[in-house]
């Protein structure tokens, strides 16, 4: 430990030292060369043209590209440049990418990390802010990965790009443009997915969040401590797979829950959760489950709308207080 | 001859053997025996088997859904393909892909159920024989039809700026599932759309297996040393599009017409003519190759089934997500 660096840097470190380590590692997507947001900016400098390849605009095509890769031998990195866009690459990475495993009965397994980033608030529009991870929890094969440090930004893509299923991972643009810093050690470390964190420790009320969100739940945390409820924040790290455990037994310990997320509310994360609360851990449950989560309308561009679109500190604060 | 006595004996072979097995398939259907519906490629089989002939093993193949010439081509076993159309636990992907062949022995990394995504794994395939400096040809396979699909154009455009060892070829047999191609194109031929993209093509008859092969082991060895190649082979599906479809669109004349050169008939008059097989061979070869097929069948039949603990196997490797 003992150094402190920003969330962009941590995953442009991940990509560097995965690549110095296997040699069929290579990241591919449009300008990545150049790197939209900085998360592969100046790879190209030790590692190449060929191992950090430009790609035509094609998300669905490109995507098609590193599954191909991924069948014959590499270890491919595909920035989709924004989550919105994964879209686009739906066929390739729901219908195909997530069941080849599957449908081969195991003789092509697809390694393939696909790093989106992702999140509203920069007065983009409809079609550059969406949070899409609720979208790809329904295709089995995927494991949805979402990091809220740089700690974990690193160690998750590195357990990404080592992983052999396919992986989609969200790097939100507060944490990598908002100037979010944190220790990341020297050495090499991987985070395991489906190990949740608790961020905050509480006994009141469970809040379960992922990437910026924890942040406006550890705020929320904060604001809530003043009142005198005593809020534990639980960052989930990856959503798929659910840490059940950790989230459960936090509950069994404040019998009530708030989930949080930028997705839109309908069939969302935090309905799963919910969902799993009341048919697996009714009894545990002293309060309905309130869920936190952007609502059914798309991204508004003026900011104010915006403002009014995302969920934040005051939402959830506004959610515990009735659960309470 | 172009080719050798020995190997067009083999191609031969593989052509009655490919219409034997599609045939068998479909009287399988019919007596309700099996659930996948063939989509049969009779009359083609001279491009099926003639376009994977020339491939080695370590080559890659992305093969189509109609019926199984680019497969036996290749290099799968009849029984193999059985024990996996019939869903049976020890079958190639575990009864899990049944018509989606997927063999990683002989280098077939699956078929695409959504007609024409594989069409950018293949310039996936063959970037990384680039990257890992493989002497290896990824060769994909596709019908006309499919070339309409929005990955086509960036696939053969990848393919061509990173200059990949790939041969896109492709079988124009005058039907896009239940219309004529006419319908689909406002073009007589789809391969010069290659030239978009500085890749040299060639169009050439689908029903002579020696000029069938001959194109293909020219454009491997082009992608081998050079890059990208576009094959269009003139051919006609002479079946529905699948058991069920009744094909009321297709043109009588058109099937008298091309059922003049059916391709195995071509081959065996060259045969027959050129002294290199005579009817009594013939017709012992097509009877050795029905029973090679029925106890393929057979064998499969009993083969046994996935049981409820292989539903949930295989969709992850990792042990963390159950």
């Amino acid at each position: 430990m003992g150094r402190s660096i920003p969330f962009l840097k941590a995953l442009n470190e991940a990509m560097a030292e995965e690549m110095r380590r296997d040699p069929d590692v290579f990241v591919l997507g449009e300008d990545v060369q150049v790197g939209v947001f900085g998360q592969t900016s100046g790879l190209v400098k030790e590692f190449g043209e060929h191992r950090i390849l430009n790609t035509p605009i094609a998300e669905n095509a490109i995507t098609g590209v590193a599954i191909g890769a991924a069948m014959n031998g590499m270890r491919p990195v595909l920035e989709i440049m924004f989550a919105d866009f994964i879209m686009l690459a739906m066929d390739q990475i729901c219908n195909q990418m997530a069941q080849w495993r599957y449908i081969t009965g195991s003789q092509y397994g697809l390694p393939v990390t696909v790093r989106t980033s992702v999140g509203a608030g920069f007065r983009s529009g409809y079609g550059h802010s969406q949070s899409v991870q609720s979208q790809l929890i329904q295709t089995p094969g995927l494991i949805i990965v979402e990091p809220s440090t740089p700690f974990d930004a690193k160690g998750l893509l590195k357990s990404a790009i080592r992983c052999n299923d396919p992986v989609i991972f969200f790097e939100h643009r507060k944490l990598m443009l908002g100037g979010v810093e944190g220790e990341v050690p020297e050495e090499d470390y991987t985070v395991p997915f489906g190990k949740a964190v608790i961020r905050k420790p509480g006994k009141d009320v469970t809040v379960v969040a992922a990437g910026a969100m924890v942040y406006e739940a550890v705020n929320a945390a904060r604001e809530l401590g003043n009142e005198g409820i005593d809020v534990e924040v639980i960052d989930l790290r990856t959503i798929v797979p659910l840490d059940r455990d950790t989230v459960f037994e936090s509950l069994e310990k404040t019998g009530r829950l708030v989930t949080v997320e930028e997705s839109r509310i309908r069939g969302g994360v935090g309905a799963e959760i919910a969902a799993l609360a009341c048919s697996d851990y009714f009894s545990l449950l002293k309060a309905p489950v309130k869920r936190v989560a952007a609502p059914m309308v798309p991204v508004p561009g003026s900011p104010i709308l915006e403002d009014f679109y995302l969920p934040n500190k005051d939402s959830i604060v506004r959610a515990v207080r009735r659960v309470m | 001859m172009a080719l050798e006595k020995k190997k067009i004996l083999e191609v031969y072979r593989k052509m009655i053997l490919v219409r034997t097995m599609e045939n068998t398939h479909f009287r399988l259907l019919r007596k309700g025996k099996i659930n996948v519906n063939p989509h049969l490629g009779t009359g083609q089989e001279a491009v099926s088997v003639g376009v994977t002939s020339p491939l080695r093993q370590s080559d890659i193949l992305f093969g189509t859904h109609r019926g199984v010439g680019e497969y036996i081509g290749k290099g799968m076993q009849p029984k193999e393909i059985w024990l996996e159309y019939l869903g049976k636990r020890n079958g190639l992907c575990k009864g899990k892909g049944t018509q989606h062949l997927a063999d990683r022995k002989n280098n077939i990394p699956g078929l695409a159920s959504s007609l024409g995504s594989d069409f950018s794994m293949a310039v996936g395939t063959a970037l990384a024989s680039k990257m890992k400096n493989k002497d290896q040809v990824t060769l994909f396979f596709v019908g006309e039809g499919t070339c309409n699909q929005g990955d086509a154009s960036p696939s053969m455009c990848m393919a061509a700026l990173w200059n990949l060892p790939v041969v896109f070829a492709i079988c124009t047999n005058q039907f896009c599932e239940m219309s004529y191609m006419n319908e689909h194109f406002p073009t007589e031929d789809v391969a010069p759309r290659a030239a978009g993209y500085n890749i040299p093509y060639e169009i050439i008859d689908g029903q002579d297996i020696e000029t069938t092969y001959g194109a293909a082991e020219k454009a491997i060895a082009h992608a081998r040393k050079k890059g990208p190649f576009v094959l269009e082979y003139k051919t006609f599906r002479m079946a529905p599009h699948h058991s069920g479809d009744l094909a009321g669109y297709v043109k009588k004349k058109d099937l008298e017409i091309w059922g003049k050169r059916d391709p195995i008939d071509l081959c065996r008059q060259k045969l027959f003519q050129n002294d290199m097989l005579t009817p009594q061979d013939d017709e012992k070869l097509n009877q050795t190759v029905q029973t090679e097929v029925d106890q393929a069948v057979k064998e499969a039949f009993l083969a046994p089934d996935p049981t409820l603990g292989d539903l949930f196997q295989d969709v992850y490797a990792s042990k963390e997500v159950g």
